[in-house]
């Protein structure tokens, strides 16, 4: 039998486009669509934009069951009742702005036909005609989109869109499963690549694999801030063959900066950071192709938050607090996991170490984040903007004048690398998932030569729940670090 | 140097709208701070106090609402005292207060000394980034007005 395929409208929404979903919902997902076999199974649920500068993001969250009857399945064929269309559109709508509808089907495996593609029929084209100009054209702002499954985990994608006055289509390039976390599914639109000659990180693949290698060919990291930590982290990214990195720092390097951060020549010295951060990894890579953009910034202005959803995965190197919110919100808000890496230490009047402490902290769904385990408060951002009046309230009143302090720490190489190498950790096991779990915060202390695992759980009722896929919708304020 | 954003320009404005004083906000940050100063020239103080009104304010970080605004607040009338002495503390000064300079440098009231009140605005009731408003915290600030002027 010839097949018939209709073309479908098709146009360019962004120059990539992922979905994204968090990982819970997604295995329940499968659970319960894989239990329909040897019939298809479809779902509807609820999508959120995530637009970035040159990637859209579709996200995936509230799944919207159907009632029985609400569809007809075989393992041919799906009936969607427009009962079953008008709830989810209902919805849709009750969630607010932008949000609009993602298509979930099956193609499992049957006697009869074998193996379920998961590959877009003719049939699925022409009933996704018929049915998304219905679904977009009535969300302006939103946009919608349709998941296949195959029964070997295979799965395709596209997303429809309101496009001047029609419904026009685009295939996915990618589907990322988060949380804690980071999987990609590669759709038959992905652009990945493998690297032309893998036996220069042999020993590497050992460890994580042909597709760990691919992945991390692959992946666009986000590093916001080129400091201490920054610096040493795309060292580590860029030697260990991270295929595209993009780097934020709006610092000129100074003299002061080189006995603490790699890559910084006398000749950086006067110029951005930045810069130097891209000469160095240029030398160190091992990825190809590699690409580095380095934008003289703070990642956390509106333009940085936007294009930090271009990244897969990002690393927080920042050094203020008031920074830390946003990226915090984003990882979740976006479904981007986040390391998050700190150093703080404190010398006594003989200038012995009294109190140290590095960290490195995974924000990703599943995991508690910042505000949950109080590394975030408002009173701490508070604090943190008193500058050179800190606690002025508590002080003033009782007559008590303020600490003349320049607010400068302590901070050397090997702290900072310590707290990189735990990062990195967490990275492979993100990123490549070299273990079976997901460590929270790891903090390692002196005095007491301590490495310790926070075992603070979720706070109840934190933004972290909520915010998590919300994409657009969720308000993030952006800050500014120049001071 | 910071500039208030859009979202606290708007707070300031529901402040206003809801409190029935007209509030501004500093167009820079104190010096050395990331804080901004908010205020309304006339308020009225508490009957016993020997100046009936005034300005009133507080500051509130460039990060508002993720930062809370400060646990604390002043009045422009710096040499205010109590008509009548505390028979608790035998005195005229107002409890927990203190004249401070530089606090509101910056803002449309010049680098004048003004009287800051020490106040747990905040400590039974954490501030929430997504729910409290700067209305909340003005009526946390005035509600000194109605306690004892002791512990």
């Amino acid at each position: 039998m010839t097949d018939h395929r209709i073309s479908l409208p098709a146009a360019e929404l962004s120059q990539e486009v992922h979905i994204a979903i968090g990982a819970n919902t997604w295995r329940e997902l499968q659970a319960t669509l894989w239990a329909k076999g040897p019939h298809e199974a479809c779902c509807f649920l609820l999508t959120r934009p995530s637009r970035g500068m040159v990637r859209t993001t579709v996200l995936l969250r509230e799944v919207l069951w159907p009632e029985p009857g609400e569809v007809i399945a075989t393992p041919r064929r799906l009936e969607i009742s427009a009962n079953y269309l008008s709830r989810a559109m209902d919805a849709a709508i009750d969630a607010g702005p932008m949000v609009g509808l993602c298509l979930v089907h099956t193609h499992p495996k049957s006697e009869e036909f074998g193996e379920g593609a998961g590959l877009f029929s003719s049939r699925d084209d022409w009933y996704e005609q018929r049915l998304f100009p219905t679904v977009t054209l009535s969300r302006e702002g939103a946009i919608s989109a349709s998941v296949v499954i195959g029964s070997r985990g295979d799965v395709d994608a596209r997303v429809w869109w309101r496009d001047n006055n029609r419904a026009a289509a685009q295939p996915v390039h990618g589907m990322r499963i988060v949380g804690p976390e980071l999987r990609i599914l590669e759709t038959p639109a992905s652009p990945w690549r493998d690297h032309p000659d893998p036996a220069v990180m042999d020993r590497s693949t050992r460890l994580w694999g042909e597709e760990g290698r691919r992945r991390l060919q692959n992946i666009r990291i986000g590093v916001a801030g080129a400091g201490g930590t920054g610096s040493l982290t795309i060292l580590a990214l860029a030697t260990m063959g991270t295929g595209h990195l993009l780097v934020w720092d709006k610092d000129v390097a100074r003299k002061e900066n080189r006995h603490r951060t790699a890559g910084m020549t006398v000749d950086c010295v006067g110029h951005p950071k930045v810069i130097a951060m891209r000469a160095m990894a240029q030398s160190f890579a091992t990825a190809e192709p590699f690409t580095i953009d380095v934008i003289e910034d703070w990642a956390t202005t509106s333009e940085g938050l936007t294009r930090l959803k271009d990244c897969d995965l990002v690393f927080c190197c920042v050094d203020k607090l008031s920074a830390r919110a946003p990226l915090n919100d984003l990882a979740y808000a976006h479904l981007i996991p986040t390391i998050d890496m700190a150093s703080w230490m404190h010398p006594d009047r003989n200038l012995q170490i009294d109190a140290l402490m590095t960290h490195a902290h995974v924000w990703s769904p599943g995991i508690p984040c910042a505000w949950c385990r109080e590394t975030l408060t408002s009173y701490n951002l508070t604090r943190e903007a008193q500058g050179v009046q800190q606690g002025i309230e508590n002080r003033i009143p009782y007559g008590l004048t303020l600490d003349q302090t320049d607010g400068v720490e302590p901070s050397v190489l090997p702290l900072n690398m310590l707290g990189v190498s735990l990062g990195l950790m967490e990275f492979m096991q993100i990123a490549l998932r070299i273990t079976t779990r997901t460590p929270r915060d790891l903090k390692f202390f002196l005095p007491e030569w301590e490495l310790d695992e926070s075992d603070r759980p979720v706070r109840n009722g934190c933004d972290c729940v909520l915010m998590a896929g919300r994409g657009d919708t969720w308000a993030i304020s952006p800050v500014s670090m120049d001071s | 140097m910071h500039k208030p954003s859009e979202l606290l320009a708007q707070a300031v404005s529901d402040l206003s709208a809801r409190s029935g004083h007209q509030f501004e906000i500093s167009p820079e940050t104190v010096s050395g701070t990331n804080l901004f100063v908010v205020h309304t020239l006339a308020h009225e103080y508490r009957q016993e106090y020997t100046v009936p009104s005034g300005g009133l304010g507080f500051r509130v970080p460039f990060n508002f609402a993720d930062a809370a605004p400060e646990d604390c607040f002043f009045i422009t009338a710096a040499g205010t005292k109590l008509k009548v002495p505390d028979t608790v503390r035998n005195s005229s000064d107002l409890h927990r207060v203190g004249v401070t300079e530089g606090f509101v440098a910056g803002s449309a009231l010049g680098n004048v000394p003004v009287l800051v009140f020490s106040w747990h605005l905040w400590n039974r009731l954490p501030w929430d980034r997504k729910k409290h408003t700067l209305f909340d915290h003005y009526t946390h600030c005035i509600r000194r007005f109605e306690r004892p002027e002791h512990d």
